[in-house]
């Protein structure tokens, strides 16, 4: 309608890390022309990605909204993205040796994915944030499926039927949202009274986003794709993917349901709880690693709904404890990918499909620096000090404490005490026991250097908690 | 003290490159920690030291959320500093090269680090992460080096002492944010959380949560009844420079967490949870005396005798509370002087036991027997510490437990029959278990065994003369534990 503007030109400005990736995913579909090597177009991922990140943060146009309030530009949403394009830059490099053929489809679609990530980052508009949402989901169906044994499209499947249900219960909650609020923005009714649309709308919601965040009674599928997936994409599905969708349950719930913060709450409090206890219970008893650790990341979803606990039980978003609540998920998100993007990862060293927990026998012999760096992992795991997921944990616990939910945090903690079991269980299989074959374990550097990377970034992440008081500050651009 | 603390810290790491060699380099740093933290202490403590804290240093990391390091070093941790120098050092001297793996030492020096950063730190961030960073190498020396069934057992012991831990976390959240909702201001630093006037301003439901939360994680680690499972089948499936670190280094932790943490809120603890604590002193100690009577094996008899005298630790730190003036400070300085004593002669005990069941292959009452006959030095090391265990005048035991006892009667009356009760059951297993051992006719079963040779004589000889002069002269820490525990009250 209007010609170039100053104004549209600043749209191209804020939108330029977008654009600038979404050319350089077509340029990798391209790039299979001239048979790139795959090694070439992991590091050009890397590096888009990198750049995007860059570009992100300079570029940055503090404070701004635009398109009526559906796209915010925020520290919030700035740091979420930020750490979602580090999950997806994390996986490049060890992703590689999974991929057997056409591996340019594979970083096109991690980039692709990651856009969609970014988009809902910065969105608060319900369909801009399903879309972005859907995007990043019909992504990671493509790259869950990357492969060619039958136990692993097995996993995909369920995880394009299950996802495709979700969809359809996030639709038709939507719908009641607008049936009562007559809009689809987020922030518009926070002053508006609950009503039986917005109940029914909030728990059609929840099951949706379930589904998506593996929270506990939709969290089925979550098993068995994470077991069949290339481990590099196990890692990003449950590290990047679960970040994101916890961003947009925070947007979804605390934002758009702020009116309705006593129900909020009462969910989430119990989810959390089921889904905490089931996931550690469950995976005390598993005896394959994959899905033991698929096990954990339910159980860490657990913990990181605590976060709408918390904000649901305070009820007033201005205040300190919610800041501390939202900015303790932030330091978890962070964390968590990569302690369990991480895990995922090392497993790449082990040889073989379908592993089990006595295939670990003996890595501590073999090489002892990657038995370290993944004890590191599941030490940050099960949340013991100087690690990053130690301060992890204990920022949401002191915000669960803060904000008077005592009987949830000791439940919380009795939970991470459980999980202790599992995850020595493992580091002893490591250290305790003897190799049970000679030729068990890939060791070549290029399997080392990632877990390497990942323990020492676990590690480092800890140092993070000095900004807290900086992310904290943040927290507030949730809620605008 | 920072110093010598941030040594041990890079001497730690650095033993993991030490390839080969890692034994005479863990001698040589845990003997280097051991001399600097004697100089330490008698530069700064020799005079002059009136109560509390000194030489503190502060580091802001994150001021705005109560992130800070800060480290001081009071009367009592002082004691404790050299005491869990001293018995790192006895735990690596005692092994011999190639026995256990390279990394043993590495665990060795880190618990090393941690013990001496708990001891440090005086904010609870820090002392929090320290008191969890410790489980993670002994978990280790068990998991790798350990006896019959180390798996299950080292994981009982880390995920027994973990719930301990977490909710002492609980505890330290809770204190932590009812402080920035009184004063507005938010602070991790024990000299302004754990302070009579403020404490008592929590509302009672939090408080006694708090309480619960400290009072159930230095419980678990003492051990007092009923939490006290883990112990004896972590003692006696750790390989023995474990149990020396067990018994000497590690029990300390739940003592200085009484003793140094909780003691200068006792007001604020009020007497019922006084009455609470001197019952389970009392019930551990009979109640730990009567099951090492029934043990088979002499390192589990002797484990349930360490915990036992950690009775008298609990014991003597809810009586002294109850009571004031110069019998209250009697009663704690005996407490502190009984958890500096009772890690000097376990580590003596499992330090001999190992060279025994090194020699003979045993370690069970029954199968010994008479072997004094055969090695009479370690037999006489056995019953030194034996001796000095069960309280004998001029060693060391006997301070501790005499000054808890004549404190105690002002605060439980007649009880104190019960006690004494506990004490006769404590002596009489001790004798039987030196008479069955060591007297009596030679098991010739065994055949011919090798006693000490030189070395291990001095090594045990140097820990002997540490107990006795103790014994003989306790002025040297009794004083400083004396003036600190008149500080505070």
């Amino acid at each position: 309608m209007t010609g170039i503007t100053a104004g549209s030109l600043a749209l191209v400005g804020y939108f330029a890390p977008l654009i600038f990736l979404g050319i350089v995913g077509f340029a990798i579909l391209g790039l299979s022309m001239l048979k790139t090597s795959k090694k070439a177009l992991s590091w050009i991922t890397f590096a888009s990605l990198g750049i995007s990140a860059i570009m992100l943060y300079f570029l940055f146009p503090s404070n701004t909204s635009v398109y009526d309030g559906t796209i915010v530009f925020n520290h919030f949403g700035l740091y979420f993205a930020i750490v979602m394009i580090i999950s997806a830059m994390f996986i490049t490099y060890p992703s590689m040796y999974g991929l057997k053929a056409k591996s340019e489809i594979f970083y096109a679609t991690l980039i692709f994915v990651t856009i969609g990530m970014i988009v809902a980052a910065f969105s608060y508009n319900l369909i801009t944030l399903f879309i972005a949402f859907e995007s990043v989901s019909i992504g990671t169906y493509i790259m869950a499926s990357f492969g060619k044994e039958q136990r692993n499209l097995e996993g995909t499947i369920k995880y394009f039927f299950t996802g495709t249900i979700a969809t359809a219960f996030i639709l038709f909650g939507a719908s009641f949202f607008f049936i009562d609020t007559h809009t689809f923005n987020l922030s518009v009714i926070s002053a508006a009274a609950p009503t039986p649309e917005l109940t029914i709308s909030l728990i059609f919601l929840i099951v949706g986003f379930g589904f998506k965040l593996a929270i506990f009674p939709m969290h089925q599928w979550a098993i068995d794709t994470y077991d069949g997936a290339e481990n590099s994409v196990s890692a990003f599905l449950s590290a990047g993917s679960k970040v994101l969708a916890f961003v947009v349950v925070l947007k979804m719930f605390l934002v758009g349901f702020s009116s309705d913060f006593r129900d909020v709450y009462y969910l989430f409090a119990i989810l959390a709880i089921l889904t905490m206890t089931y996931g550690n219970v469950s995976a005390l008893s598993q005896n394959n690693l994959k899905r033991l650790l698929a096990y954990s990341s339910v159980a860490q979803a657990g913990y990181l709904i605590l976060v709408l606990a918390v904000v649901g039980s305070v009820g007033n978003v201005n205040s300190n404890v919610v800041a501390v609540a939202v900015a303790a998920g932030m330091f978890y998100a962070i964390a968590y990918i990569f302690m369990k993007g991480g895990a995922f990862i090392t497993l790449n060293t082990v040889k073989g499909d379908n592993l089990q927990v006595s295939d670990l026998s003996g890595l501590a012999k073999k090489s002892p620096g990657v038995a370290v760096g993944f004890s590191i992992m599941l030490l940050a795991l099960a949340g013991i000090p100087l690690t990053g997921g130690f301060f992890a944990k204990y920022l949401l616990f002191l915000s669960l404490i803060e904000g008077g939910l005592w009987w949830l945090a000791v439940i919380a903690i009795l939970n991470s005490a459980i999980s202790v079991f599992y995850y020595f269980r493992v580091i002893l299989y490591m250290f305790g026991k003897e190799p049970l074959k000679e030729d068990a374990f890939n060791l070549g550097n290029t399997f080392k250097i990632p877990v390497y990377v990942s323990a020492f970034l676990t590690v480092a992440i800890s140092i993070l908690v000095i900004w807290f008081p900086t992310m904290i500050g943040f927290a507030p651009g949730l809620f605008r | 003290m920072l110093i010598i603390f941030l040594l041990t810290i890079l001497g730690a790491a650095f033993s993991f490159a030490v390839k080969g060699k890692r034994r005479e380099y863990a001698v040589f740093a845990s003997g280097i920690f051991l001399v600097l933290t004697v100089i330490y202490s008698v530069l700064r403590f020799h005079s002059g030291y009136t109560g509390g804290t000194i030489s503190q240093e502060t580091f802001n990391l994150a001021s705005s959320i109560g992130i800070v390091f800060s480290t001081g070093v009071s009367g009592f941790s002082d004691a404790l500093l050299i005491l869990s120098a001293i018995v790192i050092f006895l735990s690596v001297i005692i092994t011999e090269n190639g026995k256990y793996g390279e990394s043993l030492y590495s665990y060795i020096l880190i618990t090393e680090a941690g013990l001496f950063g708990i001891l440090l730190s005086r904010d609870f961030l820090f002392f929090y992460i320290f008191w969890e960073v410790v489980l993670i190498p002994v978990y280790f020396i068990i998991a790798q080096y350990g006896e019959r069934n180390k798996d299950s057992v080292s994981l009982k012991f880390f995920v027994y002492t973990h719930i301990g831990s977490v909710f002492l976390l609980l505890a330290i959240f809770t204190v932590y944010t009812f402080h920035y909702e009184a004063t507005g201001v938010f602070t991790f630093e024990m000299g302004q959380l754990m302070v009579n006037t403020y404490i008592s301003k929590i509302p009672a439901f939090w408080l006694y949560f708090a309480l619960f939360g400290f009072l159930l994680a230095f419980l678990v680690k003492l051990p007092s009844f009923p939490v006290h499972s883990w112990l004896p089948d972590t003692y006696e499936t750790a390989p023995y420079p474990g149990t020396v670190i067990l018994a000497g280094g590690l029990s300390i932790m739940g003592g200085y967490g009484l003793f140094g943490i909780l003691m200068p809120i006792y007001q604020a603890m009020g007497t019922g949870i006084m009455d609470l604590l001197m019952a389970l002193g009392v019930i551990s100690l009979i109640y730990f005396s009567l099951s090492a009577m029934m043990q088979q094996s002499l390192k589990r008899m002797m484990a349930f005798a360490s915990a036992a005298a950690m009775g008298f630790v609990t014991l003597s730190f809810g009586a002294g509370l109850v009571e004031s003036g110069y019998q209250a400070n009697l009663e704690l300085a005996g407490g502190m002087f009984q958890i500096v004593a009772h890690g000097l002669i376990m580590a003596l005990i499992f330090s001999t036991l190992y060279y025994i069941k090194k020699s003979t292959g045993h370690e069970a009452t029954h199968s010994l027997g008479g072997i004094f006959r055969e090695a009479p030095v370690l037999s006489s090391f056995l019953l030194a510490g034996l001796l000095a265990s069960l309280g004998l005048p001029g060693l060391a035991g006997f301070i501790g437990e005499f000054s808890i006892l004549v404190g105690v009667y002002g605060a439980i009356g007649w009880f104190i029959l019960a006690v004494i009760f506990g004490m006769i059951i404590t002596a009489s297993y001790h004798i039987w278990a030196a008479q069955k051992s060591l007297y009596g006719p030679y098991n010739e079963r065994l055949g011919a065994i090798k006693d000490a040779d030189r070395l291990t004589t001095v090594k045990l000889m140097g820990m002997l003369i540490v107990i006795f002069v103790l014994g003989v002269v306790p002025n040297l820490i009794y004083g400083l534990l004396l003036t600190y525990a008149g500080g505070i009250l």
